[in-house]
């Protein structure tokens, strides 16, 4: 077979404007009509507030390579100036279609379920109207701060991603045919709720009307001396992230770092206002915050959709939302008996949000209370506002064990909260690892050692998601408790290597990321191509959230060239395209955006018939291979290897939540005429709901009586 | 419970490292966790003979780090062994009570014959193969960051162990400021180390045929060869091959081929040229790296020692065989050794209870007898005094300055005066312990040598009977004993003064 190349730029998209396409399938869920509407408003706020972070991080970034002079172009042949030229044509489109969506379709239906939202003030009714004033000045006057610009006072500091009321206002006593303007501005407080509940019209219906809308109707009690000639509601979203995005290549880290006194702290680079907004009004908001037509959106609609969540937190309308979904009890864990006996039989496989997380936070708080537990070590990224699992971890450390843990203080977004934990576990006697200078810790793995009658035992967690029993409820993750010896080993080793000593001789199972990880699955990929080659039947399934490792991408080529056949489930990023002739014609990409975020990464290689199955926390991205520490691992038992390629052929006959990658980079939706619909998150509630149901019914046919346990009280 | 967990502690020149193990009467030994971590507190120790204070700050903070991990396994047994490093300091005892008092750990500064006897058992212990493959000439070669230790073996003893200083490390330290005046790194190795291998050839190796040689610890295994070796063998060819793609290469090369630290890689160069200057003297066929550390000997050792596994080979012997060769090397009588031997250990035997001495005093006394007379070799006028020297700079495998100094000063006093504890002054080597071992191992030395005073082996057979107060010795002798008694008395008086047992000897009836 001859060497073809397969990192040409024409074989790759953008990965920003892969994402853009990620956030419009997210969209295509608010518009879908066969969806709850409260669902719908939930997508839509989804999109806002990914665009949000979108701009803070990746479009910050790109502008930061701009000013850097950064010259290099990105996998699909694109420099920083043309990606930023096509994300601000294709995000303008994608808020485009939001308000449209909004608009047309949302606010009606919203209308006719007998939940008003008054977007214009000038819609209240008397009776409103008159609420609404009192509000202002019981509740909203008092914590104002109107702010003007003129000769002697610049131009005020307005805060990154808040809302704010610009308006032109002119002196009362002007001298004839001189009318001079002067800007004034104020934020809309972030102190009180955006949302606020008026009385309605209708018995039995809820009206809601936008905080910003209250404070313009009274803006001119604001100005006593002036006259308001025009007043809207603007936002800004500023460069303010002091962190490098760690997804950029390695020599341009080391170019901004060079360039930082040249970076411009706190540029604005986005500017939203309303559509109808006063040019003259507008024309100062772009020149103080020297904005350039391609980062102004005009926004046809209340600014900063988030708030749509707080409109779905509303009491009532269940008809008009999903209904919760319980996760449902893991069937080994339906008994009375100990977690570690349990493990000691079999791997004990999870799938949340399908079954229940709290085995996971059972596991730590067992191991706190258990005699014969030594140590409990665990990594933590992400954890929830007050989560069990730190109250276990310290619960366990004040019991005299030896806790260990690592906290990852790069997580991005989280980083206050973080510290917030470690210095709580420290204080409770934990021994705290703040992470690896230049890596975030990523993996997610617990090892808890056992001292029993015949030695030392490990019993370890690993999971493709965070130990964070909020968000599992939510994300669709896989994890796995065993006692393997071999992994145990491997897991202890993984804990030395965090906390800075040598890495060990040799891994027994466990993948490392990032000196080992991405040279294996080029084996594992590459051993596909090898057995295609000779004929033997080859195929590679995988699960993931983002896909853009050019190296990754470049074998998954050559495999198809191979005739591997490939199928990927890649929520987000996905740079790669598929259907190219000779190059990706057996690559077939699917993305499901469902209720549920989908999380989990699940690898399937055919092997030549001993398939290999693998699961864990990395996805096949730069950053996760090369920049972070990320724990993928094999899955040997053979039931779990078969639950997982149920999970794997479920979600890839799913034709309800679905898109496919076209050719042409477009997702679309399949035909579902004449089909069974398939919704693979409702299959796997439902199965996992059956399961558990089938193990509480099963009769109890012993006729042993049991001695009771004595009651063991939960920490608080 | 049947099981136990052992932390072993290496405090090396280049990395400090431990292992925590679990042993067990029923599966012997496992491994829990093994963790390393790269400290040069060589470089600082060989050129200045002091730690730098921050060095020290460090490997408490480490040490304290594998308390840490030795509860994780609820480990409580620990041996903590320092070797060249501590050995080199000038002020290791201040060294040690610091880290005691910040750490809670007790070092132990490992002679350099202890450090490479438990190397040597960790080889044997796991290898079946070893007891066979010591009945040919074999060289064990254990390259460490200050010095390398070569042991010769042949027909299941061994012959001779020695120890050069050019280890790894103190190779790169000497030769740092000449590195950048060559292009050939690995030739100026080479020659630096020549003159130490030419001497070990010609005084040691002779013509002994070397059919196997054993590479200890694990830093090759660990790094060049961590892929190819199959068995754990190496050929000959296959290092020469690996020798030459490998030497000329920068350290930055290096460290990223093998996925090392550099502060590894830096010693690769040094360590290869080593092996293959050796390999070159032996001129054997293949080289095999079982890829054992100290560390292991450490567990391995105590595991024996508290039961937990059967030694498959006796290394007491050894250190007999190899004391035994010293004693030929200085011309000592055999069969008067031979003699003494018989007797000093039937008393040694009958009086178990009332000296308290265990199974190491044992093998203590078989040295010391053995040694008793290698002064001679010197100065006839001067035994005593030339033996001690002698014994005191000659290693003995297996045994620690400590036990090679209680052998010494018994040797010393089989002759000479007893200096009584008052007369040391503030001579602080020997704590109480010690000078106590060192004159009961006296008084019996000074009886058994006494009883072959004329080297004729007079003495066909002893038995001793123990009862109250009295050790009657019954001589089993158709010869003429009275030089031998005649000479006796002050031996017997210093006999009752350490034991408070009167010693009466008696001819056994004949028949």
């Amino acid at each position: 077979m001859e060497k073809k190349n397969f990192d040409k730029p024409e074989y790759f998209v953008n990965r920003e404007l892969s994402w853009l396409k990620f956030d419009d399938r997210v969209l295509s869920e608010a518009r879908d009509k066969h969806l709850p509407l409260f669902e719908r408003l939930k997508f839509t706020s989804i999109t806002s507030s990914n665009l949000d972070e979108f701009y803070m991080v990746r479009v910050a970034s790109l502008k930061d390579q701009v000013h850097a002079g950064y010259t290099k172009t990105d996998i699909a042949g694109l420099t920083a100036k043309e990606q930023l030229k096509q994300i601000s044509l294709q995000t303008h489109e994608l808020v485009r279609d939001q308000y449209e969506v909004l608009n047309k379709s949302l606010l009606p239906a919203l209308e006719k379920a007998g939940m008003h939202l008054i977007t214009g003030h000038e819609n209240l009714t008397e009776k409103q109207a008159a609420f609404v004033d009192r509000y202002f000045e019981d509740s909203v006057y008092p914590v104002l701060t109107p702010m003007a610009m003129d000769s002697s006072r610049p131009f005020p500091l307005i805060r990154n991603k808040t809302l704010n009321i610009g308006a032109l206002i002119s002196k009362k006593d002007k001298k004839k045919g001189k009318e001079v303007l002067v800007f004034a501005t104020v934020q809309v407080p972030s102190v009180l709720p955006r949302v606020v509940i008026i009385p309605s019209a209708k018995e039995g219906d809820t009206t809601v009307i936008l905080l910003e809308q209250i404070i313009e109707r009274n803006i001119d009690k604001l100005f006593l001396s002036y006259n308001v000639v025009c007043a809207h509601p603007y936002r800004i979203m500023r460069n303010a992230d002091l962190t490098i995005d760690e997804d950029e290549a390695e020599d341009l880290l080391v170019e901004i770092k060079k360039q930082l006194k040249k970076r411009q702290w706190g540029e604005v680079i986005r500017l939203e206002v309303e559509k109808d907004i006063d040019e003259r009004l507008l024309s100062v908001l772009t020149t103080e915050f020297s904005i350039k037509e391609e980062d102004l959106f005009s926004i046809d609609g209340p600014l900063d959709l988030t708030m749509l969540m707080k409109v779905y937190a509303q009491e009532g309308y269940d008809e008009y939302k999903e209904p919760k979904y319980t996760p449902a009890p893991v069937p080994a864990f339906q008994n009375d008996r100990n977690l570690f006996d349990v493990i000691r039989e079999k791997d004990i496989f999870l799938h949340h949000p399908y079954m229940s997380f709290d085995p996971v936070v059972n596991f730590i708080r067992q191991s706190a209370k258990d005699p014969d537990v030594l140590a409990i070590k665990q990594t933590l990224y992400r954890v929830s506002g007050n989560s069990p699992i730190i109250a276990a971890l310290a619960q366990a450390a004040e019991n005299g064990k030896q806790v260990s843990v690592l906290v990852e203080l790069k997580a991005r977004f989280d980083e206050e909260n973080n510290i917030v934990w470690a210095q709580m576990l420290e204080k409770a006697g934990c021994h705290v690892i703040y992470g690896l200078v230049g890596l975030k810790t990523h993996s997610k793995i617990t090892l808890v050692v056992r001292r029993e009658e015949s030695g030392i035992r490990r019993y370890v967690h690993m999971a493709t998601g965070n130990y964070n029993d909020s968000t599992a409820k939510l994300y669709t993750d896989c994890g796995i408790f065993t006692c393997d010896e071999r992994i145990g080993e491997d897991a202890t080793a993984v804990f030395n290597m965090l906390s800075g000593y040598s890495e060990p001789k040799h891994w027994n199972k466990l993948i490392v990321a990032p000196i080992w990880m991405k040279d294996r699955f080029l084996k594992l990929i590459a051993r596909e191509a090898e057995n295609a080659r000779k004929g033997i039947p080859a195929a590679i399934t995988a699960k993931m959230n983002s896909l853009c490792d050019p190296v990754i991408m470049a074998a998954l080529y050559q495999a198809s060239a191979c005739g591997v056949t490939i199928n990927l489930l890649v929520r987000g990023i996905c740079c790669l395209k598929v259907g190219i002739p000779g190059v990706s014609e057996n690559i077939h990409v699917r993305s499901i955006v469902g209720n549920f975020l989908e999380h989990s990464r699940i690898f399937y290689f055919q092997n030549g018939g001993s398939e290999e199955i693998y699961m864990g926390s990395a996805d096949w991205m730069p950053r996760n291979l090369d920049r972070r520490v990320e724990i993928v691992f094999p899955v040997e038992d053979e039931d779990i290897k078969e639950e997982l390629k149920h999970i794997l052929d479920l979600e890839f006959r799913d034709n309800v939540k679905a898109h496919l990658l076209q050719p042409d980079g477009s997702y679309i939706k399949q035909d579902k005429r004449g089909k069974t619909l398939v919704n693979s998150q409702m299959e796997f509630c439902r199965e996992a709901t059956e399961q558990a149901e089938k193990i509480k019914k099963q009769p109890e046919h012993s006729r042993v009586f049991i001695p009771a346990e004595p009651m063991e009280m939960e920490e608080p | 419970m049947a099981t136990t967990t052992f932390a072993a502690i290496d405090i090396g020149s280049y990395e400090v490292s431990m292992k925590i193990f679990e042993l067990s009467k029923k599966s012997g030994f496992r491994e829990l966790n093994d963790i390393r971590y790269k400290l040069e507190l060589g470089s600082g120790a060989y050129m200045e003979g002091k730690l730098d204070p921050g060095m020290v700050d460090y490997l408490c903070e480490i040490l304290l780090d594998f308390k840490r991990m030795m509860r994780e396994f609820g480990a409580e047994e620990y041996r903590a062994c320092a070797t060249s490093v501590f050995r080199e300091l000038m002020n290791p005892i201040i060294v040690q009570e610091q880290i005691f008092q910040r750490t809670g750990f007790r070092i132990e500064v490992l002679s350099n014959s202890e450090q490479h006897f438990l190397g040597y058992k960790s080889i044997a212990a796991i290898e079946t193969g070893f007891k066979k493959m010591i009945q040919k000439g074999t060289a064990i070669l254990d390259v460490g960051g200050g010095s390398l230790q070569v042991s010769l073996f042949d027909k299941d003893a061994l012959v001779t162990t020695q120890h050069l200083k050019i280890g790894s490390m103190r190779i790169r330290e000497r030769l740092r400021d000449l590195e950048k005046t060559t292009t050939h790194y690995d030739q100026l190795v080479a020659e630096f180390i020549r003159n130490d291998l030419t001497s070990f050839q010609r005084l040691y190796l002779k013509d002994r045929d070397i059919r196997n040689v054993i590479l200890m610890g694990d830093f090759l295994t660990d790094t060049i060869f961590h892929e190819d070796m199959k068995d754990s063998i190496i050929t000959k060819a296959e290092f020469t091959s690996r020798y030459e793609n490998t030497v000329h290469k920068s350290v930055q090369q290096l460290s990223e081929e093998m996925e090392i630290d550099p502060e590894y890689a830096n010693l690769v160069v040094p360590t290869m040229v080593i092996c293959k200057s050796f390999l070159d003297i032996f001129n054997a066929e293949s080289l095999w790296a079982p890829g054992m550390s100290l560390l292991d000997g450490i567990a391995y050792d105590f595991a024996e020692k508290k039961k937990y596994i059967k030694s498959v080979h006796n290394f007491e012997n050894d250190i007999l065989v190899a004391s035994r060769n010293i004693a030929k090397r200085f011309s000592s009588g055999k069969g008067h050794i031979q003699g003494t031997t018989a007797i000093a250990l039937a008393i040694f035997d009958s009086m178990k209870k009332i000296h308290g001495m265990g199974s190491r005093e044992r093998l203590l006394l078989q040295i010391a007898v053995q040694l008793h007379d290698c002064g001679k070799y010197i100065s006839m006028g001067d035994v005593s005094e030339c033996s001690y020297q002698i014994i005191m700079s000659t290693e003995i495998i297996g045994l620690s300055t400590q036990e090679r100094a209680i052998i010494a000063n018994a040797v010393r006093y089989n002759n000479a005066e007893f200096r009584y504890s008052s007369e040391y002054g503030n001579d602080t080597t020997l704590d109480r312990d010690k000078y106590l071992i060192i004159a009961k191992l006296t008084a019996i030395l000074r009886v058994a040598n006494a009883m072959d005073r004329s080297h004729y082996q007079k003495i066909e057979s002893i038995r001793t009977v123990l009862k109250d107060r009295e050790l009657s010795l019954i001589l089993d002798s158709s010869r003429d004993l009275s030089l031998e008694l005649g000479l006796l008395k002050d031996k017997v008086d210093f006999f009752e003064e350490v034991f408070g047992i009167r010693l009466s000897l008696r001819r056994k009836k004949k028949m």
